[in-house]
């Protein structure tokens, strides 16, 4: 029951990164940035474990659908996004607790620029970013 | 003394001879002095140039002896003054005077061609010639003191380019400076001449060094700033940014853990939520005003104008659970009205699935289910406790009754109530279709009520016992068959000891919960509705919460195609006054019902013919083309009530409006097939919708849901729902209606009783 529910859980970042418009997900660890998960994303790092990698979902063509999901040529590389994002993070919680004091914190940070939209869930040990297609405004 | 003097005579001769030649030398030499002067006027001096000839050593040496052979023992000193004289610009410069004398001595020995000397003119013509050519090449420019200025304003111009490198250029520009500026005073005119030209050329060098070493180091410190900044920024990050990758242990560790798992399951609803959410804000209707328009003339999903258009507003259906189930029921949640709450039955394609299943879907993320809860039987009913914002429960198949705490995340039931074989006063044994949670805020109870008549009050801190048990029996009043089988129950709004049971044969019974005086809890056994020839379906008691007391009125479906209203009477243990007459009590002519209430009542005693002993009839029958699986009445129009049919239609009416024809009628669309195309092999007919329900506090969604399993979410217009446009009108028309529709049934009965 233990593991299903954990494959379940799992589950919900296979099919986050399928939804129509996601380019590239990303679980990293809080405290020292190290990528958990990806997909979507390119690693260029020859030391990067390739199970940090999202398994393919029960259907392949899907799956290979949802990682070619990013606008082609736009993919960059997981560490890199990692960096920038996990800098992001951590240069809003400095504001935060800057702001609201010791127990200030982030919980949503939303980036729209030009090309999509990040939107990054901190947490207390993890953080997630899902990149995706914004409407065309 | 003529031979002395003849020999002086001719001695004064030779010397007059010497002299006269010595005078030509003279004026020769003062011609070349001449010439070669003007030659080099311009220059001043560079006499030192002509004097290293070695040729001239050997010319000096036979000129020497040339003129100690001329003038004898007579001292030089004789032609001394002569020379002085004739170049007395030469004494100035001692240097030069030899050289001069030298240069004057070639140009006399070369005048003087005597033949002791001729051999000498042979070769002091070329060395002549020589020296005097580089003198000519070499012309000098009268500008060696001028250097200085250009200096200044080349170290100036460098000044002003980077100030910031101001110091060190400086050092550079004074040492140049130094040099430039005083070599020339020490050095000798020649050499600085070619100093000069050779610094001109350093110079540009020197400059060019300079430029490029400035660039350099501007360079560098752009460098040197972007790299602080990086340093400061992410440099000491990048250094150690991504630590390492992790291995495969520590993935499975992270992975598996329940942090991550928790992480996961909240932020990737966080995210969907965000997703989902398709209204842009960043929308910019100065660009997009025309679209805007084109969407709103297209009407998508509304049906009818205005406040009575109804339209389709989200569709839940999960690929993954909502496969191949029925919905079973819905409801919203009161507390958060965006959460909808779905039972649904057992898939049969999925035998490793767990049976039941109950969804709880988010309005703002219909893309997958906010909380998903599992039972291990098919769930029948299923409800948001009022009370309790993270508590549902719900009965199933097995008679069990489950409830679940969303704050637990899991799918699993915080608790159930024990199988069935414990024996009677234990639990059900039967399905439960009928549920409820009554009481008040700090008292409140589940009641549940399964197929054999079986009515348990549950205790929701504990379902291991029920806190009340109950097995409803019809009493021999009411018919010869004893046994009962409710289909759904419902309690009235204002008091939870009663409610009705709705069975299936489609009697419509009053229920006690405690015993009362005269009468033991169970059915009530004077009074029983009848009407419906089918089981019943639905039973709805109406919120009375406006101008006008509605609560008696009771809707019911009916898979015998209609839909009817009642009018309930009060229980009769209710009214203290008649308590100790169970005779007058059974007549139902209690003080709180109105005088055509009693008369219905009474007359339809009267005319028990058709309804059976203590049956009632309903105020209003409203016949449907198919089968109505329910029916509901809307929490804040008095006149409102919704209901699904067989056919796959939601109709909502307004009795103050029509009784004939609904106001509206829609279809779910088939949306959500195209969202999904893994459901779209089954067949294309709309499947027959089971239930639907209110949003309680506004009152302006409804929930569908059916056969399909799709749940979907209509909303209504300001005619039909909202809190804000409820006239007392309405209520009253109502109130008149429902007074109206009695005195026909009274006169009816009164006209079957003559």
């Amino acid at each position: 029951m233990e593991q299903s529910a954990s494959e379940e859980t799992l589950n919900h970042l296979t099919r986050l990164s399928q939804k129509p418009g996601v380019q590239s997900t990303l679980v990293l660890s809080r405290e020292t940035g190290a990528i958990v998960r990806t997909s979507g994303l390119i690693s260029n790092s020859s030391s990067a474990n390739p199970n940090s990698t999202l398994p393919p979902s029960g259907d392949s063509t899907t799956t290979a659908d949802g990682y070619t999901n990013g606008t082609p040529g736009g993919t960059q590389s997981a560490e890199d996004v990692a960096r920038l994002v996990w800098t992001f993070v951590t240069a809003a919680g400095t504001m935060v607790e800057g702001l609201d004091g010791k127990d200030g914190e982030v919980k949503l940070l939303r980036v729209r620029t030009r090309k999509n939209e990040l939107v990054i869930v901190p947490d207390s040990k993890f953080l997630l970013v899902v990149i995706h297609d914004t409407p065309p405004a | 003394m003529d031979a002395s003097s003849s020999s002086m005579q001719a001695r004064r001769d030779e010397i007059l001879a010497k002299k006269a030649k010595l005078a030509e030398l003279k004026r020769q030499r003062e011609l070349r002095q001449k010439e070669f002067s003007v030659a080099r006027q311009s220059i001043g001096d560079a006499s030192e140039l002509v004097s290293p000839v070695p040729s001239r050593a050997d010319n000096r040496k036979e000129l020497d002896s040339l003129i100690s052979s001329l003038v004898g023992d007579s001292r030089p000193g004789s032609t001394g003054p002569a020379s002085v004289s004739a170049s007395p610009a030469r004494r100035s410069r001692p240097t030069s005077v030899a050289n001069v004398s030298q240069l004057s001595g070639e140009s006399l020995g070369d005048v003087g061609t005597s033949a002791s000397t001729s051999a000498v003119p042979v070769s002091p013509p070329a060395p002549q010639r020589l020296s005097v050519a580089p003198i000519i090449t070499v012309i000098e420019t009268p500008s060696d003191p001028k250097p200085a200025p250009e200096y200044v304003t080349y170290s100036k111009a460098v000044q002003t380019d980077d100030s910031w490198a101001l110091p060190r250029d400086q050092g550079v520009g004074a040492d140049e400076g130094e040099d430039d500026e005083w070599a020339p005073e020490y050095k000798s005119s020649r050499s600085s001449k070619r100093m000069s030209r050779r610094d001109r050329e350093r110079e540009e060098e020197l400059r060019e060094n300079i430029r490029r070493e400035i660039e350099d180091e501007l360079k560098a410190l752009q460098q040197s700033g972007t790299d602080a900044i990086a340093a400061n920024g992410t440099g000491t990050q990048t250094a150690n940014f991504p630590a390492r990758a992790l291995t495969n242990e520590e993935l499975n560790a992270v992975t598996s853990q329940r942090d991550f798992l928790d992480f996961v399951e909240r932020s990737s609803k966080v995210i969907e939520r965000a997703l989902d959410n398709e209204y842009d804000i960043l929308a910019d209707y100065a660009f997009r005003a025309e679209r805007e328009v084109d969407e709103d003339e297209d009407g998508y999903g509304w049906r009818g104008k205005g406040g009575r258009r109804v339209k389709e507003i989200a569709q839940f259906w999960d690929e993954r659970w909502s496969k191949r189930r029925m919905i079973t029921d819905l409801g919203f949640s009161p507390k958060f009205p965006e959460l909808v709450l779905a039972a649904y039955t057992k898939s049969p394609i999925a035998p490793h699935d767990p049976p039941g299943l109950v969804q709880i879907w988010n309005m703002h993320m219909p893309s997958r289910p906010e909380y998903i809860l599992h039972g291990s039987s098919d769930i029948l009913c299923a409800k948001f406790s009022p009370f309790h914002p993270s508590i549902i429960v719900a009965g199933t198949y097995s008679g069990q009754v489950l409830l679940w705490d969303t704050r637990k995340n899991s799918h699993t039931p915080t608790q159930r109530t024990p199988l069935t074989g414990a024996g009677a006063g234990h639990g059900h044994s039967h399905p439960v279709y009928g549920i409820d949670i009554v009481g008040t805020q700090n008292a409140n109870n589940i009641i549940s009520c399964s197929t054999d008549g079986v009515v348990c009050g549950w205790s929701i801190d504990m379902l291991t016992q029920p806190a009340e048990y109950l097995e409803l029996s019809v009493p021999a009043a009411l018919s010869k068959i004893e046994d009962i089988a409710p289909t759904c129950i419902a309690f009235p709004t204002t008091d939870p000891t009663y409610f009705l049971a709705g069975t299936e044969e489609g009697t419509i019974y009053s229920c006690h919960r405690y015993d009362r005086a005269g009468a033991k809890a169970g059915v009530d056994a004077k009074v029983a509705y009848r009407g419906h020839a089918a089981s019943v379906m639905s039973l709805d008691f109406h919120p009375a919460r406006g101008a006008v007391d509605l609560g008696d009125l009771v809707i019911s479906s009916s898979i015998d195609w209609s839909v009817k209203i009642w009018r309930v009477r009060p229980p009769a243990a209710a009214v203290t006054g008649l308590d100790s007459n169970p005779q007058t009590a059974g007549a139902g002519l209690t003080p709180g019902l109105s005088g055509t209430s009693g008369l219905g009542a009474a007359s339809a005693t009267a005319g028990g013919v058709n309804l059976g002993a203590g049956g009632v009839g309903p105020l209003l029958e409203i016949t449907r083309e198919d089968l109505v699986y329910d029916a509901r009445w809307s929490p804040v129009r008095p006149g409102v009530f919704a209901c699904v049919d067989g056919a796959g239609s939601l109709e909502v009416w307004d009795v103050n409006a029509d009784v004939e024809v609904p106001v509206q009628k829609v279809q779910p669309s088939d949306d959500w097939k195209e969202k999904h195309p893994g459901a779209s092999s089954r067949s294309a007919q709309p499947g027959s919708l089971s239930k639907c329900a209110w949003e309680p506090n506004e009152g302006k969604r409804i929930v569908t849901g059916g056969l399909d399993g799709v749940v979907s979410v209509f909303e209504v217009g300001g005619m039909l729902g909202g809190v804000e446009g409820v006239r007392v009108e309405e209520w009253a028309g109502v109130k008149k209606r429902v007074g109206a529709w009695e005195r026909g049934l009274g006169g009816n009965a009164f006209a079957n009783g003559r």
